[in-house]
């Protein structure tokens, strides 16, 4: 009775360490301390600029978020190259987890950033319960959404792509997925891609990327349909797997925002800013830029439509 | 955009059927194992016995989320690729058996020895004494505590959605990420499970009151 019981709290803590990573329900994080990293990430967070004071204290929300000392974010930190815990410093690192890094430093001048981990099916709630300050959470801008939130941006312009193994022979383009089994995030848009392009593929979804890679590994599925950024990425750290094909959407990545709070002028005024300074194109370049080749894309410009 | 009410109305309906599929299915599949398991825990035999106390020690001791990523992407490396169905429903059974384990264990205590004693000396070996005389009256006994493992077991089922299989919180997930209704989906999502839970307990009021009339 004692050995099966040590045998079940052994299995049960195993077991637990693996979980908490898609069960916690709110973790702090990205609490920066900029330029303590050698990566040259941390330094570039860092040179992003500052407002001023002025400029603060002529939009509500912003001088709200300085009057908190903290910008609220919602996110996650399970996403490879977009906003990714790093377990040794316990500091997100990614596209997004950089952007929302330098938000935070534009308006209180350091950053402080309290991440709550977002879902598919919280982040408009969360907004709108204003639980939140701004969401960066690949998120992409659909009208349907806009009716509840508002978008800055679009900072990312996204296209999803197909990685299969390096043996799969029959599968090239979107076309080739009809009929097999294909995998992609739960809370992404390759699900709403996959139902578009590819209707007659038989989906999967797994909550994280490195569920849906061990799913393509161990040929539990023959693809694994996701923004290419991301798939680069894997196609890299996990050998036998290759990319194929390009791009088969675009799609549009804002930064989600309560509706009129009057943050979308000012964060579409930022994001123009970061991006005439080079700051965008140093961020792309040290994160997704790790995995695609080339120089930076040109980013998207902030379009203020209603 | 135009109208996808058709569409997000059949993927609920779906997510649902495979709701109660994979608990009606792994009620089921738990209701076997618990009688087995049940039976080594009261056997005179030692390793049988060894055998029962294990098995409910264990499953009743796992979360059911990290028997079920064990399951989906762990054994795989083992070379065992059960298909997504197939690992939730036997995770379901594994835990939800042991704790049926229990409650048939708990509804055994009410069978008097002197019934248990007339079946031997009128023959009756170990097998059919359990059959015939114990648990047709433990099974009565433990009718409500059973209810509540039918009840485990339509809840477990919704972290099916975790390890890919649409069930009715992942066909709400689906139908969110295009329509942005948000919690107002979960929302009505809970308010089928409640419905359903709600239905097994009154089936099983009416169970119960069926059985002690005879």
């Amino acid at each position: 009775m004692t050995s099966s019981r040590t045998l079940a709290l052994a299995i049960l803590l195993t077991s637990a360490a693996l979980i908490t990573g898609c069960a916690s329900p709110s973790v702090p994080g990205g609490s920066g301390n900029p330029g303590s990293g050698s990566t040259g990430y941390d330094d570039i967070v860092a040179s992003a600029p500052v407002a001023s004071a002025a400029e603060i204290e002529a939009n509500p929300w912003a001088r709200a978020v300085r009057d908190a000392g903290v910008l609220r974010v919602g996110g996650t930190d399970l996403a490879r190259l977009w906003s990714l815990k790093d377990p040794t410093t316990g500091k997100l690192e990614g596209f997004d987890a950089g952007l929302s890094q330098m938000l935070s430093r534009y308006i209180l001048g350091e950053v402080h950033t309290e991440l709550t981990p977002v879902s598919v099916d919280t982040r408009e709630t969360l907004l709108q319960n204003h639980a939140v300050d701004a969401v960066f959470a690949t998120y992409s801008i659909t009208p349907k959404r806009e009716a509840k939130v508002d978008f800055a941006g679009p900072y990312y312009q996204s296209g999803a792509s197909i990685l299969v193994r390096s043996d799969t022979t029959n599968i090239r383009d979107v076309a080739d997925l009809a009929g097999k089994t294909v995998v992609t995030q739960s809370n992404s848009t390759g699900v709403t891609a996959l139902r578009e392009h590819a209707p007659d593929a038989h989906v999967v979804t797994f909550p994280d990327n490195v569920q849906c890679v061990s799913a393509l590994t161990q040929r539990r599925v023959d693809a694994y349909v996701i923004d290419e950024s991301i798939l680069l990425s894997n196609a890299v750290s996990t050998p036998g797997l290759k990319v194929v094909g390009t791009p088969f959407t675009s799609d549009p990545y804002g930064i989600g925002l309560p509706k009129e709070s009057g943050a979308k002028a000012f964060v579409n005024q930022w994001l123009s800013r970061i991006i005439a300074d080079g700051s965008w194109a140093r961020l792309w370049k040290a994160t997704i830029g790790t995995v695609v080749e080339g120089s930076a894309p040109t980013p998207p410009v902030p379009v203020p439509a209603g | 955009m135009e109208s996808t009410w058709g569409a997000d109305l059949s993927g609920l309906v779906n997510g649902l059927l495979t709701a109660l599929t994979l608990t009606v299915v792994g009620f089921a599949a738990a209701l076997v194992l618990g009688l087995l398991a049940a039976a080594c825990r009261v056997s005179p035999v030692r390793p049988l016995r060894a055998v029962g106390t294990l098995y409910v020690e264990l499953f009743r001791n796992i979360p059911l989320l990290c028997l079920l990523v064990l399951i989906v992407f762990g054994l795989p490396d083992v070379g065992v690729l059960l298909p997504l169905t197939i690992a939730v429903v036997s995770a379901l059974a594994a835990v939800n058996g042991a704790f049926a384990c229990e409650a048939i264990r708990s509804g055994m205590n009410a069978v008097p020895a002197g019934a248990i004693d007339a079946a031997r000396s009128l023959g009756l070996g170990y097998g059919a004494t359990l059959r015939l005389i114990v648990f047709p009256v433990a099974l009565r006994r433990s009718l409500q505590p059973l209810v509540n493992v039918f009840i485990s077991t339509l809840l477990g089922s919704s972290l099916a959605s975790a390890v890919g299989v649409v069930d009715l919180i992942g066909a709400a997930q689906i139908i969110n990420l295009r329509e942005a209704w948000g919690l107002a989906l979960f929302a009505a999502a809970a308010g089928v499970y409640v419905a359903i839970a709600l239905g097994a307990g009154a089936l099983g009021i009416v169970l119960e009151r069926r059985w002690s009339r005879t």
